[in-house]
């Protein structure tokens, strides 16, 4: 009788472990992306050309990817980091090489966008998309109140916010914050020197009573539809509202803009997770992805900015040229990207943040 | 004979046990046991880039423990944490509060109405449940949003005696309106199991007695129904502790609970260790709460 049990139980191991090799993951391209970051038609396309299905998993923020990851994640194929995120996997020990004869179009790629310091001769990454981080604003409204700043005292500096109660929001985000205020200050934004912090900390107690609310998630609409006339957030994000105010033929305006004291680029890559199941796809995904055309897509229907030289004969002339968009040589030298940073200098930034939110 | 009923009579209870075994299982495997993993990780350092640095180490051939307290000592350093506790057992506690003094006249009104409508008018309350939680909450922001029709009407009437303009978005009215909309049928439900089974021959005699409605209210219903309302609003008590999602969306600038501030730590700090810890001291407030109410409401029984 137990025999009998035990062979029952050992078959149907036997069948689980036979149906994902039957099922093989020879056609299946496991995407883990940002959300919202890939035109739907740029997927079909490849689709079509390899003959395969591309399953996506989307994310909404780097920790979020990095919680997953981390926490044993695998069978990704593809995965798009952003640099400080990127810096940790490769640290880590967590990414495959690429392949580079497999990679034709890698010369695609704006080279000012190439050979970083946490990747050296690109060996695990290349350049997608970049967004910066900055203020959106409604145009009428400021112009009304006679507002003309247009850097980060329009969300740090009380005598603007004074007039502004109730109507700007910062990113919920610790990182993103404490960045903008260490710009205005005119500190680094990798600066975690805790004297640095604590006055940019300052800073945005002061700031804070003015703000209607930290908000990640739905600053697009409010400020399309201008319950909130001051918004802090992504160069994507603003062009998604500008377009959608427009489309509802609002009587204001939203625009954008690049704050002169810098601000925060970030560079999200493409890579492969030693743990993909099917490099040679992968390869052959970011191969497509690094096609003039393609990338271009990724620019005229998500409104990122775009690493890929070749591509720029392809956008449209009204995006390229917003300078927050596609900032010229000027602009990108005050732009900084984000480091990777250590469990210590987490704790001490949430412990900052924490208070600030609790005050 | 005998043998025999003594040996069905085991087998019985071996089915019950056996019965037993897949709830208990569960409890063990996805309760009882990730509980006890957190625990553990309370006392360990996180990683570098975030889950956890490895507890033991073992180099130059002698084994070294990686453990520590400083995640707990984080929690009493300052007194950030508690205040943070206090704030949301005060808000649980206002929402558990409007939750009963909503619930509890709906509950009423249900279990005296008419048996053949107590479905439907019970089936009107489970109602919102058919819709996403999550899409609920993007509701209530546009009915709070400074164009929405419910904030300019309150501004005009606000405007009509002399009164400031107010702004419903973000802000703590909004977090408990939310938060009290939620979770209303937890108490509502309980309430009505208890209130349906009570017997209208009591309040019949207390009326033949000169008991007025209030007395036979007082007396009869009330102290009949705190198992209800004891049941309700530890349902409604705990899920609201734990909420992260209203804060979230909802509340302005100062609006965070404790649960925001935990899922900071798993997330965007990836500082496990001490996310473990302030969950380990949330589940401790949660059952020291309820236990406190428990022992209140036997002794209140027991006056009465």
């Amino acid at each position: 009788m137990k025999r009998r049990w035990v062979f029952v139980v050992g078959l149907f191991g036997l069948l689980m472990s036979a149906i994902p090799s039957a099922a093989a993951d020879g056609d299946r391209l496991h995407l883990f992306n940002w959300n919202d970051y890939i035109a739907q038609e740029t997927v079909t396309t490849f689709e079509q050309q390899c003959h395969c299905k591309v399953v996506q998993d989307y994310y909404s923020s780097t920790e979020e990817m990095m919680a997953k990851l981390l926490a044993g994640a695998s069978g990704y194929d593809v995965v798009v980091p952003t640099q400080n995120a990127l810096q940790a996997l490769i640290k880590q020990n967590f990414l495959h090489p690429l392949e580079k004869n497999l990679l034709p179009n890698f010369k695609n790629s704006d080279p000012g966008f190439l050979n970083r310091s946490y990747d050296p001769e690109n060996a695990y990454s290349v350049p997608y998309a970049f967004t910066t981080t900055l203020i959106g604003y409604n145009e009428q409204r400021l112009a009304k109140l006679g507002i003309t700043a247009r850097n980060w005292s329009l969300i740090f500096d009380p005598r603007v916010l004074s007039k502004l109660r109730g109507k700007v929001t910062v990113l919920d985000d610790a990182e993103e914050v404490f960045s903008a205020a260490l710009k205005y200050l005119g500190y680094s934004i990798n600066d975690r020197d805790e004297k640095h912090l604590r006055e940019a900390q300052q800073v945005i107690l002061t700031a804070k009573p003015y703000w209607a609310a930290f908000n990640s998630s739905s600053y697009i609409k409010e400020l399309a539809v201008g319950n909130i006339w001051v918004a802090h957030g992504y160069s994507s994000d603003m062009l998604q509202a500008q377009a959608d105010a427009k489309a509802a033929a609002r009587d204001f305006k939203v625009n954008f803009v690049l704050p002169t004291q810098g601000a925060v680029l970030a560079l999200d890559n493409m890579v492969i997770p030693k743990s993909a199941k099917n490099k040679a796809l992968a390869h052959r995904f970011i191969n497509f992805m690094l096609e003039s055309k393609n990338a271009a897509t990724l620019t005229n229907k998500i409104g990122a900015g775009n690493p890929n030289r070749a591509a720029a004969e392809f956008i449209d002339a009204k995006i390229r040229k917003q300078n927050a968009i596609f900032p010229d040589a000027a602009t990108l030298t005050k732009l900084e990207t984000l480091e990777a940073s250590n469990a210590k200098q987490r704790r001490l930034l949430n412990t900052l943040w924490t208070e600030i939110k609790i005050k | 004979m005998k043998p025999n009923t003594a040996r069905n009579v085991g087998s019985g209870d071996r089915w019950k046990r056996l019965l037993a075994l897949p709830p208990m299982g569960y409890l063990l495997i996805f309760f009882a046991i990730p509980t006890l993993i957190m625990l553990f990780a309370s006392f360990r350092y996180a990683g570098e880039y975030g889950g956890l640095a490895p507890w033991y180490g073992n180099e130059d051939g002698s084994l070294s423990i990686n453990l520590t307290l400083e995640n707990w000592q984080r929690l009493f350093e300052t007194d950030l944490y508690l205040r943070l506790f206090l704030k949301s057992i005060m808000y649980a506690l206002l929402a558990t509060l409007l939750c009963i003094l909503l619930g509890y006249p709906l509950a009423l009104m249900i279990a005296r109405s008419p048996k053949k409508h107590r479905d439907l008018l019970l089936l009107l309350v489970i109602l919102p449940f058919w819709s996403n939680f999550l899409v609920r909450i993007y509701a209530w922001m546009i009915i709070f949003s400074p164009s929405g029709a419910l904030t300019r009407m309150m501004n005009v009437l606000l405007a009509t005696v002399g009164l400031a303009p107010v702004s419903l978005m973000y802000s703590s009215t909004a977090v408990i309106v939310c938060l009290v909309y939620v979770h209303l049928p937890f108490m509502v439900l309980p309430l009505y199991a208890n209130l349906e089974k009570h017997n209208p021959a009591l309040l019949a005699a207390a009326q033949d007695l000169g008991a007025n409605r209030w007395r036979r209210f007082w007396d009869i219903t009330w102290p009949l129904s705190l198992p209800g309302v004891y049941a309700g609003a530890i349902l409604v008590f705990i899920p609201v502790l734990g909420t992260f999602a209203i804060p979230d969306l909802l509340g302005g600038t100062d609006g965070i609970m404790i649960a925001n501030v935990i899922k900071q730590q798993f997330v965007e700090s990836r500082d496990w260790p001490f996310g473990s810890v302030l969950s380990m001291a949330l589940t401790a407030a949660a059952v020291l709460v309820v236990l406190l109410s428990a022992k209140m409401g036997t002794r209140r029984g027991t006056l009465r």
